[in-house]
């Protein structure tokens, strides 16, 4: 009877360690690259998604100038396109698998623009390396956005009638009262996001990125072994995501603890 | 301008409609209100009390009607500026004019009381630090909370938390004072201290327009009460004529379930 691992093999899987290392580096750097480009996408969407821009509002006005409660006129006059987009864009990105939209981001948007074909770091593929990140970003904001509205929506609305009944504007109440108080419960989420990423990651080894998956992928290639390189993967991604997380619920509970001065 | 007498607010038709006009929350609501009034408004729960307060300050917009402030309409979205050329509303200054204390404080928890109290005179007025700072202990000094100001919110008893929260509108010196049942949310023990602030308050002379259950307070310290029902204003005067002599027959009913 074959058994499922087989000792013996793990020597000869070690010998590739340096491709491991290799992977590991990347997908480190894959993940980081990821966490940042989607953070700053997500605060634009967010922004977009709660600003008040509204290019119809006047007819939605009555003749008195006040506005109306209902009509096709009020209907209208909420319509906000910039909004729209960034709503859009969100609810696109998360109803669709991320394989695909990291085949579109490469194939199709990178097929077009030509990257130059460098190595970083003397073995990263620049060119599957980079449509890689931002595939990845892209999908990353769409959640991150979420993750930074529902963390604005969870401060009580009675902060923002407060600072706005001092005279505030909005973007006052949002810098100095809301986005303070919000950091408390975004932060943990987008670190939450950042383990979700590393384990996300593993997807772009099929567009070439040289990641922990890719090095997976040369030592069967290479020797026919697939079970114990797989084991080998396991262990390392457990190995990033598990402290991190624990980590992470460690950082939660201090400021919890932080807020009950 | 029309601010020829001692008006302040002068409220005009005013009407708030939610959900296409089902509910009626305001339903035509006229009063002027004048410098140095101490009004209560009252009515039983639903009538449309906080609607109206906080229409004063367009925290909720108005379906119709006009609310002139300090002479300028401030539902509509144009007004005529300085040079009689039509300028966009901006209701932000107007509210700096206008302090509102909430039933739940709402206080800001990530900053000192000192904090809470300069942040907007800082922001909003660009006073210096400095001179925010001293204006915000002699206000806290005045409420016997001076020893606190470097405390958090989190650290106050409910009645501090609202002696504060009404120095820190009263630190951008407004013209009137908004309270929306600031006494609710305390424990019984806890009352008398906001009110005595509040008397004190409007001994000082300060416009005041406040929705309340304390009918005790509204009798002694009030030169008005508002009685509304309905989203309507169905009775008003001097405080010893409304809970003496009420003359609506729904007034009589409301006095006699909270006398
Ligand atoms: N956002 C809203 N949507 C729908 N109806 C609302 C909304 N806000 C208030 N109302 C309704 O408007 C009416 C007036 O409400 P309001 O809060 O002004 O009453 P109130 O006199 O302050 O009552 P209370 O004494 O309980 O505070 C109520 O019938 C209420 O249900
Ligand atoms: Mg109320």
């Amino acid at each position: 009877m074959k058994s499922f691992i087989r000792l013996e093999n793990f020597p000869v899987v070690m010998k590739y360690w340096q491709l491991f290392l290799q992977g590991i580096l990347v997908t480190v750097l894959l993940s980081v690259s990821t966490v940042v480009i989607g953070f700053v996408l997500a605060m634009v969407l967010a922004i977009m998604r709660m600003s008040t821009i509204r290019p119809f509002y006047s007819l939605g006005l009555d003749k008195d100038g006040h506005e109306k409660e209902y009509g096709i006129g009020h209907t209208i006059s909420k319509f906000n396109p910039v909004s729209f987009l960034a709503t859009a864009y969100v609810e696109i990105l998360r109803s669709t698998p991320v394989i695909v939209q990291v085949f579109i981001i490469y194939y199709g948007v990178f097929g077009l623009i030509k990257l130059p074909s460098f190595a970083m770091f003397g073995f990263i593929k620049f060119d599957r390396f980079f449509p890689g990140v931002v595939a990845l970003g892209m999908n990353s904001g769409a959640y991150l956005c979420e993750i930074i509205r529902s963390g604005i929506q969870s401060v009580d609305g009675g902060q923002t009638e407060a600072a706005r009944s001092l005279g505030m504007s909005s973007v006052q109440n949002l810098r100095y009262i809301i986005l303070p108080q919000a950091i408390k419960n975004i932060l943990p989420a987008i670190a939450n996001e950042f383990v979700v990423i590393i384990k996300e990651s593993a997807i772009t080894y099929t567009i070439g990125v040289q990641d922990i998956m890719s090095a997976v992928n040369a030592v069967k290639g290479a020797t026919f072994i697939i079970t114990e390189p797989l084991l080998v993967a396991t262990a390392i991604y457990f190995c990033l995501c598990f402290p991190t997380s624990k980590l992470i619920a460690y950082f939660e509970r201090k400021m919890r603890r932080g807020d009950k001065r | 301008m029309e601010t020829r007498d001692n008006v302040l607010i002068r409220v005009k038709d005013l009407k708030k409609y939610y959900n296409r006009g089902a509910i009626k929350a305001l339903d035509g609501i006229t009063v002027d209100i004048n410098k140095g009034d101490v009004m209560a408004v009252i009515g039983p729960s639903g009538s449309g009390k906080s609607t109206f307060l906080r229409s004063l300050n367009l925290l909720e917009q108005p379906t119709g009607g006009n609310i002139e402030f300090d002479g300028v309409d401030i539902t509509k979205k144009k007004i005529p500026g300085p040079d009689g050329r039509m300028v966009r509303m901006n209701i932000d200054i107007h509210r700096q004019k206008m302090g509102m204390v909430f039933q739940h404080f709402n206080l800001f928890p990530h900053k000192t009381i000192l904090d809470n109290m300069t942040l907007a005179p800082m922001k909003v007025k660009n006073i210096p630090r400095g001179q925010a700072e001293e204006k915000a202990l002699q206000l806290l000094d005045r409420v016997g909370l001076k020893d606190r100001a470097s405390a958090y919110p989190i650290q106050l008893s409910g009645g501090q938390k609202q002696r504060v929260a009404i120095v820190r509108a009263l630190a951008m010196e407004p013209e009137v004072m908004l309270f929306d049942e600031p006494t609710s949310a305390l424990d019984p023990a806890m009352v008398g201290e906001v009110l005595d602030v509040m008397k004190e308050l409007a001994q000082a002379g300060m416009t005041m327009i406040c929705v309340t259950h304390e009918m005790g307070f509204a009798r002694e310290v009030g030169n008005r009460v508002l009685f509304l029902a309905d989203g309507r204003l169905l009775e008003q005067g001097p405080p010893s004529e409304m809970f003496d002599h009420p003359q609506n027959a729904r007034l009589q009913d409301f006095l006699s379930k909270v006398l």
